[in-house]
């Protein structure tokens, strides 16, 4: 463009900046944020479970239910890529259990979690355990509307489980470092566990259990009340 | 695969402002990632390729920026850039221990995956504004 020229407009190879300042999570949080809204509306903690395959979540969830049932009304969310018949323990103990099935996703988001929401009398209940998808990479980034975290590993996952994962561990409140019974025969210690996890986040509060033995489960059920 | 979310809300999100701009091209969109945020650039990339063809934005580049971590300490007040933990494996991941006194910090930045801006072409000014 020349300085003589009054009018501007722009030739097709004129290019813009336009400002757009779009959080790209934001979709996710506000659906979060009413979720949590509902819950607390209820009186009711939700809190999610997120963890490797295999390192023990389900097993976890079904003792504290079966420690907290008698006391307050329990529900579980159980995300899973497809329907599991793991909760028949959770179910045998008259909780109500959704299924959030995500097919391809790899991670529960706040949508799918307002979903299950509606399935459940939330008049009845006052604390949510929602299981996540066993992923220790894609969760982090959706938060889902509860009140606190629990990251579940357990030591049969090796000593680097947190060194290879740390973002996991940052939006944490509790870690549980499961099959502590097995600790000895893996050469893996839960000393350094707790270190590498207080390295990330000094406030964490990390509990070693075994669901085999029930150490540190009454542990994690009491800080789970306290959330 | 998360990339794939944010990917599939990227592509949404700038087709619907292309649709209310016609005439425009979208030649590159500009994003800021936070670097406590689990966002590899490189699949994100991969996988905003794959479902951008046939679309408006087939010819549209990604273009991405690190957000450095910074933290806030409630113990001790301090405000900065986040401690490193040089130990990981991999490359070295920003922390939210307070650098100056140890305790626990939050994160005030370096936690969100935004558009910053986008690039149009072909676009009549006044319609840019």
């Amino acid at each position: 463009m020349t300085t003589n020229i009054p009018t501007i407009q722009a030739s097709p190879e004129e290019i813009y900046d336009i400002e757009l300042e779009h959080s790209l999570l934001e979709a996710n949080a506000k659906i979060a944020a009413a979720n949590r809204k509902a819950l607390d509306s209820h009186g009711i903690t939700a809190i999610d479970f997120m963890g490797a395959i295999g390192s023990g979540k389900t097993t976890l969830i079904t003792k504290l239910v079966e420690k907290l049932k008698p006391k307050l009304g329990v529900a579980v969310f159980n995300g899973d890529a497809t329907v599991s018949d793991d909760f028949d323990g959770v179910a045998r103990q008259q909780a109500p259990v959704v299924q959030i099935a995500t097919v391809n996703g790899c991670h529960l988001d706040a949508n799918v979690v307002g979903k299950a929401l509606k399935h459940v009398d939330l008049k009845k209940i006052s604390l949510i355990f929602i299981e996540n998808i066993g992923n220790l990479i894609c969760p982090a980034e959706f938060p889902l509307g509860s009140k606190a975290r629990v990251v579940v590993i357990s030591v049969t996952e090796g000593p680097y489980m947190v060194k290879k994962h740390p973002h996991m561990f940052l939006g944490a409140r509790i870690v549980v470092i499961n099959k502590s019974d097995l600790a000895d025969i893996m050469g893996v210690s839960i000393a350094e566990l707790t270190k590498d996890v207080h390295t990330l986040k000094p406030d964490i509060k990390v509990i070693a259990t075994s669901c085999k033995t029930g150490e540190g489960v009454e542990e994690v059920a009491g800080a789970l009340l306290a959330v | 695969m998360h990339e794939f979310s944010i990917a599939t809300q990227i592509l949404e999100s700038v087709l619907e402002f292309a649709g209310a701009h016609p005439g425009a091209e979208v030649a590159a969109i500009r994003l800021a990632i936070g670097e406590l945020m689990c966002v590899e650039h490189e699949q994100l990339r991969f996988c905003f390729d794959s479902i951008k063809g046939g679309t408006a934005l087939e010819n549209t580049s990604l273009e991405m920026a690190a957000v450095r971590a910074v933290v806030e300490c409630p113990h001790c007040r301090y405000q900065g850039a986040a401690k490193y933990w040089e130990d990981a494996q991999a490359a070295p991941v920003p922390t939210l221990q307070c650098p100056r006194c140890g305790k626990a910090a939050a994160a005030i930045e370096g936690e969100d995956c935004a558009i910053k801006s986008i690039q149009l072409s072909g676009l009549h000014y006044e319609n840019a504004i």
